[in-house]
């Protein structure tokens, strides 16, 4: 990106305005060296309130602790199960929305343009309830399956940018050296792709972790499902969905943190 | 030896291709012959890289005929890439694979389409390695190489397919000047071993101690043909010599 300078305006060397607005939280940029960033207060600070509660009040904190983590393998059960998939999907979609053959680009645009044009929610109820009409599938893989469904569209489209941004001649070169079009992708462009594609997957990853908790409403004991129950039980309404938010918060930034790290990785690397 | 006593490799007949409006490559015939090194000069846009990417169908005709090691390479039944196996190419911006080791990029396309087991492939990457003079940077990824380590890497790999033909297209012109001569250097030596050559290059020296014929293009079109000397000397038409003038 080249900075755009307005000599008028600018008295001092003008960054560029980069906005930013991406789900996951901020993640402090290396030459942000100071101890405060915004993640740390809200890592270490999630940790240290869920510490103190647990210890100091742990009526009934402890015993929310206690029964949430169930729920926390299930929420990650449930992501892990549906970012596989939606990879699988968002390849063959990404694949379909660059391929020449009219009938594939139609259909994978046509589920492109569907999937995100309903929300996840109704897109939950709906594959829920209409895969329940023709087959016993239980909770948990309509959960999955409605999830993957949906992330895949996104993933497609990631897939299609990834695919795109590997230069025109990588492809040439491979061609005309006898390589079929599939040999290529698979030899050449793909393995390059996924460079470029591990940082939005990432950035997805979390996303889907934090949408997982809209499973609860189909019978899925994920975290938020199992807050539920035992708020339920014990009218502690207050106190659990407290748990609940700090554990949430606590898993996406770590997530977020380990992410950031492995594309420093990826790019020392390059 | 007369000429046609030798056998044609590359016949093109009437070709036309069009960008939109543009008239890229307008009614071109052309044989080569087995062994012939043919250089194709022209100002950019010309249709030289056209002409020469048509020659493994990177790019399609709209209409005419190319036939390439007996293969009529527009003929529907045609498996474009066993045409493609037989016609190495090396391009401009030189486009080895960043992904891969200099071995990986000349292994690969033996052992994805030669189907030759991974030792023979090595086998035989080394020796081309050896020869374009860079077989001490085998294990290396291609950003550690500089412009002239990389396009001779692109070579081997190429010559890896035991081409009959190898079309370069403009292989020097995004190189320092301090590293066109080795890459020059590789593709004389590949000439003296009677390799078939079709070259899009403005490096006239080349031209004149390795080309058989050279052919200018102009709108598409070849203008001219003859031997190298003859457009050093005496080249017969305006825009040929206002092109020559402008690159001597």
């Amino acid at each position: 990106m080249a900075p755009v300078k307005n000599p008028k305006t600018s008295s001092k060397p003008s960054e560029t305005a980069v906005i930013a607005v991406t789900d996951g939280p901020a993640i402090p940029l290396k030459k942000d060296t100071g101890l405060f960033t915004a993640w740390r207060i809200a890592f270490f600070g999630a940790i240290a309130v869920v510490l103190y509660l647990v210890f100091f009040r742990s009526d009934p904190y402890g015993k929310i602790l206690a029964f949430l983590p169930d729920g926390i393998v299930v929420t990650f059960k449930v992501t892990v199960l549906s970012i596989i998939l939606a990879l699988v999907i968002g390849l063959f979609t990404g694949l379909g929305r660059l391929s020449k053959n009219r009938l594939i680009n139609g259909t994978a645009s046509l589920y492109v343009e569907v999937i995100r044009g309903i929300p996840l929610l109704v897109q939950l109820f709906y594959i829920y309830f209409a895969l329940g009409r023709f087959v016993n599938v239980p909770a948990m893989w309509s959960a999955v399956i409605a999830m993957a469904v949906c992330y895949g569209a996104y993933m497609g489209e990631i897939f299609r940018a990834g695919i795109e941004a590997i230069p025109k001649g990588q492809m040439e070169a491979a061609r005309s050296l006898g390589m079929t079009h599939a040999q290529s992708m698979r030899q050449v462009i793909l393995p390059q792709a996924f460079k470029t594609i591990l940082p939005p997957v990432g950035n997805e990853f979390v996303a889907l972790l934090k949408d997982s908790s809209l499973v609860s409403i189909l019978a899925v004991s994920d975290l938020l499902r199992r807050g539920r129950e035992f708020a339920s039980e014990t009218f502690t309404y207050f106190e659990t969905y407290t748990m609940v938010a700090l554990i949430y918060l606590i898993i996406t930034l770590f997530f977020s943190k380990l992410i950031s790290v492995m594309e420093d990785r990826i790019s020392a690397g390059k | 030896m007369p000429e046609n006593k030798r056998r044609v490799i590359v016949e093109m007949r009437h070709v036309f291709k069009y960008f939109g409006t543009l008239k890229a490559l307008d009614n071109v015939s052309l044989d080569l012959y087995e062994g012939e090194k043919l250089v194709i000069i022209g100002p950019s846009g010309s249709g030289k890289s056209t002409l020469i990417r048509s020659v493994n169908q990177l790019e399609k005709i709209d209409s005419g005929s190319i036939v390439v090691d007996g293969y009529d390479i527009n003929d529907r039944r045609t498996n474009i890439n066993k045409v493609r196996e037989e016609v190495g190419m090396v391009f401009q911006s030189f486009n080895v694979f960043p992904h891969k080791t200099v071995l990986e990029n000349v292994n690969l396309a033996q052992l994805v389409v030669r189907r030759r087991s991974r030792e023979e492939a090595t086998e035989i990457s080394k020796q081309l390695l050896l020869k374009v003079g860079i077989l001490e940077k085998a294990d290396q990824y291609p950003h550690k190489l500089s412009g002239g380590q990389q396009q001779r890497v692109a070579i081997a790999r190429a010559l890896a397919m035991r081409p009959k033909i190898m079309l370069f297209d403009e292989p020097t012109s995004a190189l320092d000047p301090e590293m066109i001569g080795e890459v020059l250097e590789v593709m004389k030596n590949l000439a003296r071993e009677g390799m078939t050559m079709i070259v899009v290059t403005h490096e006239m020296g080349f031209a004149r101690e390795v080309a058989d014929r050279v052919i200018f293009m102009d709108y598409g079109a070849i203008i001219e043909e003859g031997t190298p000397e003859h457009f050093f000397t005496s080249p017969s038409h305006e825009r040929t010599r206002t092109f020559m003038k402008q690159i001597l």
